[in-house]
């Protein structure tokens, strides 16, 4: 196998006792189990701080400990948590670990030892990033964008202690640790392919890693060069984004900066992060979709070019979130242009999707309601967004509800649901065992059910001109009481929803440990990871010889087989 | 065999090895902060109090010794190539010493500015200045561990050749520096 390995141009690492093989592993394997099990811990911190959130809302003043304060910190580290360390964490780190070098018929990633660097680095951002929290006067409460100048002024809630100041590094560090791990997903994807994976045959779901990807590493520079001037704002007490400030009569060091160039770049990072977040949600829906209705998938190249289009045209519709900051009508207008074109090759997606379950085979396995949730789901989010890129109806809508309910449908519920179906699908890849069907059903019912009790309401507050930044809504005038009620409602689902997410991780260590044993194939899918020798794969993922790879991805119900699917690894004299 | 078309996988993309293509996503996303931050730069000089300041002549004679430092790491790849023990040790040796001279002169520079009153907090011209020289030379201190690391297994091996692979990585990664920094020091000067 040593001599094997050389000759494939594939280096491997063989690691040495306990330690070796679990903590400093450079197995891509157990590097993406480190990668799903910190980003769905601190995930959880993430889903606890929500609730303290809808707990001041939905019943003010019952908690003496959420005091406005306090209230604004559990927003920023809520956002800051579940967008960068969970969900980019968890869908790049973890599935794109774990599916690119199965997926396409490697050993391991082209470089373990960075990799496994990668995932500590990772590891070390979430240290600091948790220990803002330890620090007097706790984390940061300046809303996730960490917009200057009020972001680090000593006004602002945890603005006199460290919190912005480890916010800062964290981001810094995750950006670090992202780069090692992404250079290492783009060339393993260019250059370690098993013969016959070309381009074009790889499954959607890497397409999709892959260009999240790029668009990561394109990306989280503009937010790593706007995190370190705001950290030499705040310690050196420069003037890049600081403009003139006076403070009780008297005038800070500051002067002359532009917050508005902070916002630019912000953004600049933050949109294309919307579609690192959705690309591999998108890629998950494909795989899951067609495997699970038995049906090849509707328009495969339409599908790639569509998701590069999404790629590119990301880039060029940042300041849609910045048109209450002051923007000329006509770059306005450009931007909303750029916002609806983008609409285009996702719908394009949306519709392959349907299409392909028409007239399909449909198992209404637990991975496939998580598939219809998503598609239902993120047509809605995805409909509301088209209110919002438009700048006449933004102006009103941005400061409101509408935008939280907004966003949180699109990407919040609907990557999660992708999120959830990834992982009840590849679950016995992983662990060799099945999850359990019935506890998954109604732990999917009530997250469906009850993410839209929770986010529809919103976008009705949000018509009503709640504001969506208030720690309380009680002492205005135009806020009717009914929405005191339809608050209480919401906190009450939300209590609901995140109780229940604790049957997903009963069922995960109970499953792991007690569940059925899984088949080597258990839902028939065509893909590489499902053809190894053992399952799950061993050290290597491919015993002595790589995979050969003879088709498509998708050969569900090819006329003339006997099965009803034909995996990517069996050639056409093969079939029977 | 070719190991670049290992006979069981795809061949990868431009017939590139492995290290190649990451090498050059690498200096890709390099470029990518390097262009945030004359972005940044150039939005921020429109604003009034914006003044410019005196770009130390120390710094052509910088800008001559990591010219140096990249024509030596050059020399080294190439005697690689052609199996020359010797020039490789030379040519690293020489691409070594220079880029310690590049840092310790960017060093002086500072102090020379902040001797002058040019500090740190005072204007943001001096920030952006001393922001963007401070990158660069995180990223030269990057390139001198690896220098390191090749040299001292360049220095353990008669077999110049073998290190071939390394070495042309590390000069690629000295002359994108240094063409980074051309970009970086005309930037200072038109401004």
């Amino acid at each position: 196998m040593e001599q094997n390995a050389a000759y494939e141009g594939q280096q491997i690492y063989h690691p040495k006792g306990w330690w070796g093989h679990y903590v400093f592993s450079q197995d891509h394997k157990i590097i993406a189990l480190q990668y799903i099990c910190v980003a769905l811990s601190i995930g959880l911190i993430g889903m606890f701080l929500s609730l303290l959130i809808r707990m001041q809302l939905g019943f003010p003043g019952l908690f003496d400990s959420i005091d406005a304060g306090s209230y604004y910190q559990d927003v920023t580290m809520h956002g800051m948590i579940m967008i960068i360390y969970l969900l980019t964490a968890l869908f790049l780190g973890g599935f794109g670990n774990y599916l690119i070098p199965l997926m396409l018929g490697s050993r391991d990633m082209a470089f373990p030892y960075v990799n496994m660097l990668s995932f500590w680095v990772y590891f070390l951002s979430v240290i600091i990033l948790v220990a803002s929290f330890f620090v007097p006067s706790g984390p940061t409460g300046a809303g996730w964008t960490l917009y200057p100048p009020q972001s680090i002024l000593e006004g602002t809630p945890g603005g006199d202690g460290a919190g912005i100041l480890l916010m800062l590094v964290s981001l810094a560090v995750f950006i670090v640790a992202f780069t090692m791990g992404g250079l290492n997903y783009i060339t393993t994807v260019l250059q370690s392919r098993a013969r016959g994976m070309k381009m074009m045959r790889m499954p959607l779901i890497i397409w999709c890693i892959f260009l999240a990807t790029f668009l990561g590493l394109l990306a989280f520079p503009a937010l790593f060069v706007g995190a370190i001037m705001l950290t030499f704002d705040r310690v050196l007490e420069t003037s890049f984004f600081m403009p003139e400030i006076f403070k009780g009569g008297e005038v800070l060091d500051y002067g002359g900066g532009s917050p508005v160039l902070f916002q630019h770049l912000f953004w600049f990072f933050g949109h294309p992060e919307v579609y690192i977040i959705a690309l591999p949600a998108f890629g998950i829906i494909s795989e899951l979709i067609s495997c699970h209705a038995r049906k090849n998938i509707f328009g495969y190249n339409m599908m790639v070019w569509a998701l590069i289009a999404i790629a590119g045209i990301s880039f060029i519709v940042w300041a849609h979130h910045m048109y209450v900051a002051g923007m000329n009508p006509y770059l306005g207008f450009f931007f909303a242009t750029t916002t609806l074109i983008i609409a285009v090759p996702t719908a394009i997606k949306v519709y392959n999707w349907v299409l392909t379950l028409w007239h399909a085979n449909i198992k209404m396995t637990v991975p496939m309601l998580y598939c219809l949730a998503f598609l239902i789901t993120f047509l809605i989010g995805g409909l509301t967004g088209l209110f919002l890129g438009n700048v006449s109806v933004d102006v009103p809508l941005s400061d409101t509800y509408f935008v939280v309910g907004h966003f949180h449908m699109v990407m919040a519920v609907s990557p999660v649901l992708a999120l959830f179906g990834g992982l009840y699908h590849w679950f016995p890849s992983v662990t060799g065992r099945m999850l359990d069907d019935r506890l998954g059903t109604i732990h999917f019912w009530i997250t469906f059910i009850g993410t839209y009790l929770i986010y529809f309401p919103m976008h009705y507050i949000g018509f009503l001109g709640v504001p969506r930044r208030y720690y309380s809504n009680q002492q205005y005038d135009f806020i009717p009481d009914s929405v005191a009620d339809l608050n209480q409602f919401i906190t009450i689902c939300a209590l609901i929803v995140g109780a229940s997410q604790f049957i997903l991780l009963y069922n995960f260590v109970n499953s792991a440990i007690r569940g059925k044993k899984a088949p080597k194939n258990p839902w028939g899918a065509c893909t590489l990871e499902w053809q190894t020798l053992e399952s799950p794969p061993g050290h290597g993922n491919w015993g002595d010889q790589l995979p050969v790879v003879y088709r498509w991805p998708y050969d569900y119900g090819l006329p003339g087989a006997t099965a009803d699917f034909v995996p990517q690894n069996v050639p056409d004299e093969q079939i029977t | 065999m070719d190991k670049h078309q290992p006979i069981n996988s795809e061949p990868g993309i431009l017939k590139l090895s492995h290290a190649q293509v990451f090498l050059y996503l690498l200096l890709a996303v390099v470029t990518i902060l390097f262009l945030f931050l004359t972005n940044a730069y150039v939005f921020r000089m429109n604003f009034e109090d914006w003044q410019p300041l005196p770009v130390p002549s120390l710094l052509w004679v910088n800008t001559c010794s990591l010219v140096v430092a990249s024509m030596g790491m050059g020399w080294a790849a190439r005697a690689a190539k052609a199996n020359n023990k010797n020039n490789l040790r030379t040519g690293l040796f020489v691409g070594g010493l220079f880029a310690l001279v590049f840092l310790t002169g960017q060093f002086w520079a500072w102090q020379q500015l902040i001797a002058y009153g040019y500090v740190l907090a005072d204007n943001p011209a001096n920030t952006f200045f001393y922001l963007i020289t401070a990158l660069h030379g995180l990223h030269i201190s990057g390139g001198i561990v690896a220098w390191i690391v090749i040299t001292k297994k360049s220095w353990k091996t008669d077999d110049a050749k073998s290190r071939s692979a390394q070495v042309s990585l590390l000069a690629t990664y000295w002359h994108y520096l240094l063409l980074i920094w051309v970009m970086m020091f005309g930037l200072f000067l038109s401004t």
